[in-house]
């Protein structure tokens, strides 16, 4: 381990940065320069057109050695870009990389200054001021390492979570896949072909699905959900809450003592159950008993008792039998915890409830239907074996209007303001569909924009229209529906030919705009991790850290993160399963040395700030006959609430001490002047 | 701007007139007045046609409030103010209710109509309303049909309105004056006999 090393003086180098223009163009780089050389305790003071460069690095590290400095500041860009980088370059030239500080003036000055350059010149001296009087009382910090526990947790069990449950197994890192559904399998198990391949969506599902079933490293746990979450990266304590499924598992039996039982996905018990409510996997559209699988390919082909429903009448264990023994109407929910180092949170999506723009009439008129339900009576496995019929009357639907951009790209605070992303290309496929499987039937368009950016997409909108489908620019206005035919009056214009258009459709099928999972938001609480203004959940950095996120050790797969077709979420999926197995093939990881220190001398063991503390990483222990304060450190985000507050000024914040704050506070407030 | 082109013919002129958009026949500044006016951001329409498609108007005319929409944004002040298009939207608000950017195409027509009539534009019946409306109180006063008409339903012949009471009129008229929108209007008419 590195040693602590003091000083007698500090001696600070300070160096701007031109950016190119960036900098450059609006601040008078070379002013600052030479105020920061009239600045106390600054030995170096220098320019260079990019700091960050190889050069620009070598100045930093050969002033060290040279001028025998404590201390660096560079005026630059934002840390979040190069704080590491000139941290490296203060370690090259031998001193504690923490002894480096940095002032904003690109993001924070000349970029919102362009057109003020006095003003900028002076704020950018002001920040280097205040940067030299905190760098003049910066002290060495060594990080510390916390072991990482070998084994990952993977939230949600859609396409993305297996992707990303399978790459982390077959790293030979054991990955608990937690599903709140009986099955995995997730919203693309509900398609039935999958755009531009036109690949049946369960054919190439369902082995992945089988994949994860048997994979040695992963433990699969379906009808579960994520209760509470304890600890940080490496060191998660995970409480999962495995709902009552009323039906066990063969391996389950095995440990009852009932050798050769547990449930075989036989049926039997279905056949007997009185009860018969509505298949959520169906959106309603086909009956399903109290006791259920969704379909058949589910995995695992485990029964679930929907004891919502349930009237314990015994049926279905009389008809499992006495030999198999699978269910058992007592069953409640059970917790378990398990210990992860990384979790990777593909928590999916859910359709907005499109009934709220009321002028399409869904929930209100029949024959107005959502995309997803128009998969489930498009495919061959649906309620209807795959023939498309009118909801009204059964008929089959000769002209079907396709209605894009419903509820997406709407800033009227009822839909959703972003666009959703995959509704083109879905509904092109619908339109292919409809073509191919209803002679003589036509289907419409109505788009804003076809948004066909991905490989061989815009190639499949050519193959499309070439096929007959009809294409209508105008957002749909509003639907009315004819109440002795039940057909649909779709009102819209066409704004290419600058003429309103009544158009009388057999069907309509909206695209409706998607949203996060109702769990999402208690998700990402108990993990801590960030949301965006409209529920998706916030990466790290949208295009340099696009799977992890500001919670070390937790990271993003899928749709959670934001809108995303499925060649993107498997691509996101194993991103996210490589980022979050690195902490794990690396045993241990470092943590940045910003947490609170118990100067234990002045603690007078009041225990206020152990409250205070939103991570829970503070505790009050015993220490030579009196109550002091305790720090975890690996918990301590270094937020500074318990400093602040602490009566006695008995925590001292690592690298944010209250000295090196006042100084700050008085090099501003005083100008320099001192 | 557009290149004057050289036939005898008015009517072949006409025909074969240049029509491209030109920057200088735009004025840049026409849109920012028009949301000063209507109080809403219309350069952020995406002319997505929900408003005409919306409109009861346009089925029944040549009126097209997603052009006039795209015209303001585009600056064609001329074009706009003199198009008698303008003054065909019934005001329902009905592409205000549904405009998915949360604009008021509504009142973007309304704004250019009172750049309009600041130019003296605007149709005679639109100027014989607000002169009904100085006598009456009514845009459409009611009439002996209308009496009869209301007596045989069981209401009274006139309803609660400056009709009953016109004790109320001279406020309206104070109204009107301040505006100056008698005094316009009869000017306006007087000058197109």
């Amino acid at each position: 381990m590195a040693e602590v090393k003091k000083y007698e003086e500090p001696r600070i180098g300070v160096y701007v940065c031109h950016c190119g223009t960036n900098i450059a163009g609006s601040i008078d780089v070379k002013a600052v320069m030479e105020y920061a050389r009239t600045l106390p305790n600054v030995i170096v003071a220098d320019d260079y057109q990019y700091m960050c460069s190889t050069p620009g690095q070598n100045k930093i590290a050969e002033a060290i050695k040279e001028q025998k400095l404590t201390g660096i500041v560079v005026a630059a860009c934002s840390p979040r870009l190069h704080e590491p980088t000139f941290r490296a370059a203060t370690k090259e030239g031998g001193l504690n990389p923490f002894r480096f500080e940095m002032a904003n003036i690109r993001e924070q000055n000349s970029w919102v200054h362009m057109h003020q350059p006095e003003e900028a010149t002076e704020k950018a001296k002001d920040s280097v001021r205040i940067a030299v009087a905190k760098a003049s009382l910066l002290e060495d910090l060594i990080p510390k390492s916390v072991p990482v526990e070998k084994t990952a947790m993977v939230v949600g069990g859609g396409v993305g979570g297996m992707q990303a449950a399978l790459d982390l197994a077959s790293a030979g890192i054991k990955t608990y896949l937690v599903e709140k559904e009986p099955t995995i399998g997730g919203r693309m198990s509900q398609l039935d072909k999958t755009f531009p391949t036109l690949d049946c969506s369960q054919c190439i599902l369902t082995p992945k699905m089988v994949d994860v079933f048997r994979h040695e490293n992963i433990e699969l746990l379906t009808y579960t959900e994520v209760e509470e979450v304890e600890g940080y990266i490496g060191n998660f304590d995970v409480t999962l809450r495995k709902k009552a499924r009323g039906v066990i598992t063969p391996e389950e039996a095995t440990a009852r003592g009932i050798i050769g039982g547990g449930c075989t996905g036989c049926g039997d018990c279905v056949e007997v159950c009185p009860v018969i409510k509505p298949n959520p996997f169906e959106l309603g559209m086909a009956p399903m008993k109290a006791i259920y699988v969704y379909h058949p390919q589910v995995s695992p082909l485990i029964y679930t008792v929907d004891f919502d429903s349930c009237v314990k009448c015994g049926l279905c264990v009389d008809a499992c039998g006495n030999e198999r023994k699978a269910i058992d109407l007592d069953a409640k929910d059970e917790l378990m915890t398990v210990k992860v180092g990384t979790v990777i949170l593909a928590t999916g999506y859910e359709i907005f409830p499109i009934e709220k723009k009321f002028e399409w009439g869904y929930k209100n008129y029949d024959n107005v239907i959502t995309s997803l339900e128009f998969e489930r009576l498009i495919c061959a496995s649906g309620p209807t074996g795959g023939h498309l019929i009118r909801p009204s009357d059964g008929e089959t639907p000769k002209k079907i209007a396709f209605v894009l951009c419903a509820g997406s790209r709407d800033n009227t605070g009822v839909g959703k303001p972003y666009c959703s992303r995959f509704c083109c290309m879905y509904s092109l496929k619908h339109a292919h569909q409809v073509i191919e499987k209803i002679p003589g039937a036509v289907p419409y368009i109505f788009y804003m924009d076809i948004r066909s950016f991905g490989k061989m997409y815009e190639e499949f909108y050519y193959r499309i229209q070439d096929e007959g489908a009809k294409f209508i620019r105008g957002r749909v206005a509003s639907i009315l529906e004819d109440p002795v035919t039940k057909n649909l009056h779709v009102n819209a214009e066409d704004t290419l030919l600058g003429r309103p258009i009544d158009m009388e459709v057999d069907m309509v099928v909206l695209a409706a705009a998607i949203q996060p999972t109702a769990e999402t938001e208690k998700t990402r609480r108990l993990f801590g991790v960030s949301c965006s203004q409209d529920g998706w959940l916030l990466e790290a950095h949208p295009k340099l850290n696009p799977c992890g996120t500001t919670t070390a050790g937790v990271y993003l797969a899928g749709v959670c993160q934001g809108p995303k077709d499925i060649p993107d979420t498997v691509a996101q999926a194993e991103g996210a399963a490589s980022a979050a197995s690195i902490p794990i093939h690396r045993g241990e990881v470092e943590l940045e040395p910003y947490f609170a220190v118990c100067l234990e001398d002045k603690c007078a063991g009041c225990g206020m700030c152990v409250y205070q503390c939103p991570y829970g990483a503070l505790s009050l222990i015993e220490k030579d006959g009196r109550t002091v304060m305790h720090v975890t450190e690996a918990k301590c985000k270094g937020c500074g609430t318990c400093g602040g507050f602490c009566p006695g000024g008995a925590i001292w914040m690592q690298h944010f001490t209250t000295p090196q704050i006042v100084a700050q506070i008085d090099a501003f407030l005083l100008g320099g002047e001192q | 701007m557009a290149v004057k082109k050289d036939y005898k013919d008015q009517k072949l002129a006409e025909k074969l007139r240049d029509r491209k958009y030109y920057i200088p026949d735009s004025n840049p500044g026409f849109i920012k007045e028009v949301e000063k006016i209507g109080q809403t951001p219309a350069h952020m329409c995406y002319q997505c046609g929900t408003c005409t498609g919306s409109c009861p108007s346009a089925p029944r005319s040549s009126y097209r409030i997603r052009l006039f929409m795209r015209k303001a944004v585009l600056g064609l002040e001329e074009e706009v103010l003199t198009d008698p298009d303008l003054w065909l939207c019934t005001t329902c608000y009905s592409c205000t209710d549904r405009c998915p950017r949360d604009l008021a195409p509504t009142d973007t027509i309304m704004a250019m109509r009172n750049l309009a009539f600041k130019r003296d534009i605007v149709p005679r019946n639109f100027l014989k309303t607000a002169q009904l409306i100085y006598q009456t109180g009514h845009g459409v006063p009611n009439n002996d049909a209308n009496r009869a008409a209301r007596l045989k339903l069981g209401l009274e012949a006139d309803p609660e309105t400056t009709h009953k009471h016109p004790e109320y009129l001279p406020g309206i008229r104070r109204i009107l004056d301040h505006y100056k929108l008698k005094e316009n209007a009869d000017r306006i008419l007087a000058e197109g006999e």
